[in-house]
């Protein structure tokens, strides 16, 4: 049987049929607010509570103090965890990280020794548009994919199982957008889309497993929530379409049913 | 009229000679008190010289030297990395729990008050 990591987020590890599979790369991806960071922070936290497997959370831009103070918010102790070895937050930038990978023995591959790390959360995989340039300083889309494509393959190389966190712009929809439209889409072997959907005048959130390479996985939009306990994923969207365009509408059944009623049985 | 206890006679005698000679030798300006800060409170920070400006809000100009004298006191290593220059907090635990005392005596109002009158003082 093989082996799954699992998040710890009893609906989603369902919907991967366990976890995803190890040395995976799985892109998160999602507009603020949505729970990118905390799906990684319970993927994180599940490892070395439950599977043993110290983890690593790399960070650009965002403070380790803002991990510390949220993860706390759901009942996580960051900091007691790094007291134990068992979890490092590392914030440093793109250009440190990728040149750090490529050399034999680097910073992070020492922390990831360090403490035996198998997971790593990085957030988010975004930064790295702004190190892929041209010579005029544009983004450039070769570039760009070989940077991430270097990247990937050195956490593989680690032996980490790595979820990467990407924000798109936009809050409701756009499927098509970033990185959707990019070459990251192709490079990760999971990819996990979360997304703000108005119903009914009241905003809800779906999640959707667009991609899972070498495994079977649930084609479902699943409704979720953030409880003070994480993420919690719920029953898939039943009766209604265009959830992933942000705005749903009745299903033709529901909307029929809305018009004329439920046919009776008796 | 200002607080009597804000104008320490002798700021330096009650101060821990331990955390005095780290405030005198190593930790001697306002910008390198700014960066132990930083990098006790972001312990794995991995990073060049211009993005620490960054994340500290600071000109690189300024923080440039100062990270070099840290490095030089013992209190960060630096690292080149392919070519690029990182910063990182000592990997000395002796140095490691001496910051860590620094900071939270720095919790305390009359601490920080003395090592600043102090720290003005040596600077002048």
């Amino acid at each position: 049987m093989i082996e799954r990591k699992a998040t710890g987020i009893a609906g989603l590890d369902a919907m991967l049929n366990g976890g995803f599979l190890p040395e995976s790369a799985i892109l998160v991806e999602g507009a603020p607010g949505t729970g990118k960071t905390t799906l990684g922070l319970q993927f994180i936290i599940n490892g070395i509570t439950a599977c043993d497997e110290p983890g690593l959370i790399l960070t650009f831009e965002e403070f380790p103090q803002q991990y510390y103070r949220d993860a706390a918010g759901f009942g996580w102790d960051l900091r007691a965890l790094e007291a134990q070895d068992k979890l490092r937050v590392i914030m440093t930038s793109p250009e440190v990280t990728l040149a750090d990978l490529k050399r034999t023995g680097g910073l992070l591959e020492q922390q990831a020794q360090a403490i035996g790390a198998r997971r790593i959360l990085v957030d988010s995989l975004s930064h790295f548009e702004r190190i892929a340039l041209d010579q005029r300083g544009e983004h450039d889309r070769l570039a760009f994919r070989e940077t991430v494509f270097t990247f990937i393959n050195a956490l593989k190389r680690l032996g980490l199982t790595a979820i990467l966190t990407w924000e798109t712009a936009t809050l409701l929809g756009g499927l098509a957008g970033e990185p959707g439209g990019k070459p990251v889409a192709y490079l990760v072997d999971g990819y996990i889309l979360l997304r703000y959907v108005e119903i009914d005048s009241v905003m809800r959130k779906a999640m959707l497993v667009l991609k899972l390479r070498g495994s079977d996985h649930a084609k479902d939009i699943r409704q979720y929530e953030i409880t003070p306990h994480g993420l919690v994923v719920e029953s898939r969207f039943e009766g209604r379409q265009g959830i992933m365009s942000g705005n749903a509408v009745p299903s033709m059944a529901q909307a029929f049913d809305r018009a004329f009623g439920r046919p009776r049985r008796d | 009229m200002a607080d009597q206890d804000d104008q320490p006679s002798r700021p330096a005698a009650d101060i821990d000679p331990h955390l005095l000679a780290f405030l005198r030798t190593r930790v001697n300006s306002f910008i390198k008190w700014d960066l132990v800060r930083f990098f006790h409170e972001n312990v794995n920070t991995v990073d060049t010289a211009e993005n620490i400006a960054r994340y500290t809000g600071r000109d690189v100009s300024a923080i440039a030297p100062a990270l070099q004298e840290l490095v030089e006191a013992n209190v960060l290593n630096k690292q080149d990395v392919s070519g690029i220059t990182v910063y990182m907090l000592t990997s000395d635990e002796a140095t490691r729990a001496l910051i860590q005392r620094f900071i939270l005596a720095c919790e305390d109002r009359q601490f920080r008050v003395k090592a600043m009158y102090y720290m003005v003082r040596g600077m002048a």
